[in-house]
């Protein structure tokens, strides 16, 4: 077994811990696992046991924080690839929307197109639309460009707000933020 | 219902022809007679809201305002406001009806602190004064906008860091720019710990009387969790923040305005600290952050600390005008090369010690501006554009600074912060977090 595999091992055992005071200081340290730990902690993502799907995400969660730092573009770099393979259809939505932010933190040019993807996704196109307007490349402003086109009609107010967020101009579409719409069942006295 | 026959700043605006959507006003507030009752409406009831709505009836009563309508997502909450506020008042789940109000001069905003940002400003594009709560935002680019949006439209904005306008706040800021303890150069602020979630339970659908839509509003979308939602939304970083947007809100508050600090901002902050064990909950329990500012060089630090590290509050007999410190477990030590200075408290209570309260001025004495009390300094903004003592300006420096210390938190890294350029200073991935796209259309 290599020293990574043994190390990855060490940390997913320590998440499936019984004891509170274990998994929390497996999350914890669980930073410098880097790209390897990314799949195997996202399997244990959707564990029937909350605290240790919880720890989980939480390790996951501070493998990103602890690669975002400045001067590991080439870490970053490794665990964004491991990420953009969570989008894939066979992963949970529950996952897959959590993988959304965690890009949104530190996603290059690479996860642009798989992103934009999801734009089609009833279920996950709103959190794809706000990774997307958080990634500066420019890559992303075109994808929702194309997306926008592309968008239902009651889908396109909402890339509309994050190409005027990124500065595009946008015809049409203006939003509705100001617009009431629930009404409440309560009656005046 | 008004009381008086002088023109309200829209029916000026109205008879002027000045209808333009989304242009600023040009008058200043003034117009407004000073025996004028402000109409006002109330966005979220629970909680502090609650007490708002409770301090506004008894205004009501004795003439100074008009409460038009109430607003909450939860419609047993909202029809609890409605019998306490009583006829003539309408009730409203989505905020957005109060804003389309012409008759609506003022907003009292008391939902959790992700949406603070979001209706200030729209609060501030139709035109309302507003009074939010503390703290003034959850992200870096929600303090510009807020800024922003209030200078835009002239209207007066009060946060709810009201320890500013209490005595003994009053009588603390006078006895330290006097330079009774000398030259301050820190100021260490203590608060017991964050709780645990001890009693964590799986997702679930919300009650029927709950939107819970309304409730996430600008937030990325998540399951309800009834450990993350009224109150509890507290102890949560995306929504609540822990102790030090909360009460961090208030104690930093004072010092900034103490040490005559607001507008300024620290070049550093650093900070560590413990996370809970389990549970939905997630903000530091305990927690230790240094600010270092420059020119004039002096350091600030928030701690959660256990509760038998907190300094001893002072014994009071209760006859003094503050009565007995009920609060001790928060407040601040500052430390100046004469001497030190401690105050418990900071917000609703906030009880300076005996040698402040004692001190007599001396002719020549410098004086500092007494509040006539939180929200009567924030009439008198409205009514003649004075700046309010926890104006926006200055509530978004105290909210980034408790933001910049979960930030440094979060990422467990020391950030450096460029004040004039509102800005993280070499870390792209802190430069991100500093904004947080919004969900549509519950956006800035």
């Amino acid at each position: 077994m290599s020293m990574q595999n043994k190390a990855v091992n060490e940390l997913l055992a320590g998440i499936r811990d019984a004891s509170d005071k274990v998994r929390t200081e497996a999350w914890l340290s669980a930073g410098k696992a880097g790209a390897a730990a990314v799949k195997p902690l996202a399997k244990v993502m959707t564990d029937g046991d909350l605290e240790i799907a919880r720890a989980a995400t939480r390790a996951l969660w501070q493998i990103v924080r602890h690669t975002g730092r400045p001067g590991a573009n080439e870490e970053k770099r490794a665990v964004e690839k491991e990420l953009i393979e969570l989008l894939s259809d066979d992963q949970p939505v529950p996952v897959r929307r959590e993988v959304l932010w965690m890009l949104s933190e530190i996603a290059g040019r690479s996860s642009v197109k798989p992103v934009a993807e999801l734009l089609r996704n009833a279920e996950l196109r709103e959190d794809a639309r706000m990774a997307l307007e958080r990634i500066p490349a420019k890559g992303a402003a075109a994808a929702l460009k194309t997306g926008f086109e592309a968008a239902p009609e009651d889908f396109k107010p909402n890339i509309a707000q994050s190409l005027r967020k990124r500065g595009q101009e946008v015809k049409g579409y203006p939003s509705q933020k100001l617009a009431p719409s629930k009404e409440t069942n309560v009656k005046p006295l | 219902m008004r009381q008086s026959n002088q023109l309200n700043r829209r029916e000026f605006l109205a008879a002027a022809g000045a209808v333009a959507v989304g242009a600023p006003y040009l008058i200043p507030s003034g117009v407004r007679g000073a025996n004028e009752r402000i109409t006002t409406a109330h966005i979220g009831v629970g909680g502090m809201g609650g007490y708002h709505l409770g301090d506004m009836i008894e205004r009501r009563e004795k003439g100074q305002v008009n409460i038009a309508a109430v607003c909450d997502i939860d419609e047993t909450r909202l029809a609890g406001a409605l019998k306490k506020a009583g006829p003539g008042v309408q009730p409203y789940r989505d905020y957005r009806y109060i804003l389309q109000r012409k008759d609506i001069d003022a907003v009292v905003i008391a939902t959790p602190d992700h949406w603070h940002g979001v209706q200030t400003v729209h609060a501030a594009e139709c035109g309302k004064h507003v009074y939010v709560e503390k703290p003034a935002c959850c992200t870096i680019e929600e303090g510009k906008a807020m800024v922003a949006a209030a200078a835009k439209n002239k209207v007066s904005v009060q946060v709810g860091s009201q320890g500013r306008s209490e005595p003994e706040a009053y009588l603390a800021h006078r006895y330290l720019v006097n330079g009774n303890i000398g030259h301050i150069s820190r100021v260490d602020c203590f608060h017991y710990p964050s709780p645990e979630d001890n009693n964590p339970v799986p997702d679930s659908d919300p009650p029927p009387e709950l939107d819970w839509d309304l409730w996430l509003g600008p937030l990325r979308w998540r399951p309800y969790n009834k450990r993350h939602c009224h109150g509890t939304f507290r102890w949560l970083l995306e929504s609540g923040g822990g102790q030090i947007r909360d009460r961090g809100a208030h104690v930093m508050s004072c010092a900034m305005w103490w040490m005559g600090a607001d507008g300024t901002g620290p070049v550093a902050i650093e900070a560590t600290g413990t996370h809970p064990t389990k549970g939905l909950w997630d903000s530091a329990v305990l927690m230790d952050v240094t600010y270092t500012f420059k020119n004039p060089d002096w350091v600030l630090t928030w701690r959660q600390m256990p509760d038998d590290q907190l300094p001893p509050a002072e014994e009071r007999t209760g006859d003094e005008p503050g009565g007995k410190i009920v609060r001790p477990g928060y407040g601040a030590i500052y430390r100046g090369d004469k001497g030190e200075f401690i105050h418990w408290g900071g917000d609703g209570g906030t009880w300076a010690e005996k040698k402040a309260r004692q001190w007599e001025p001396p002719a020549g004495a410098k004086d500092v501006y007494k509040s006539p009390g939180h929200k009567e300094d924030w009439f008198k903004g409205i009514r003649t554009g004075a700046k309010t003592i926890m104006n926006i300006e200055a509530a978004v420096g105290v909210a980034n600074l408790c933001i910049l210390g979960n930030l440094s938190f979060t990422l467990g890294r020391k950030l450096e912060w460029n004040q004039a350029k509102q800005t993280i200073v070499g870390d792209e991935q802190a430069q991100r977090i500093m904004s947080r796209p919004q969900r549509y259309p519950y956006h800035l």
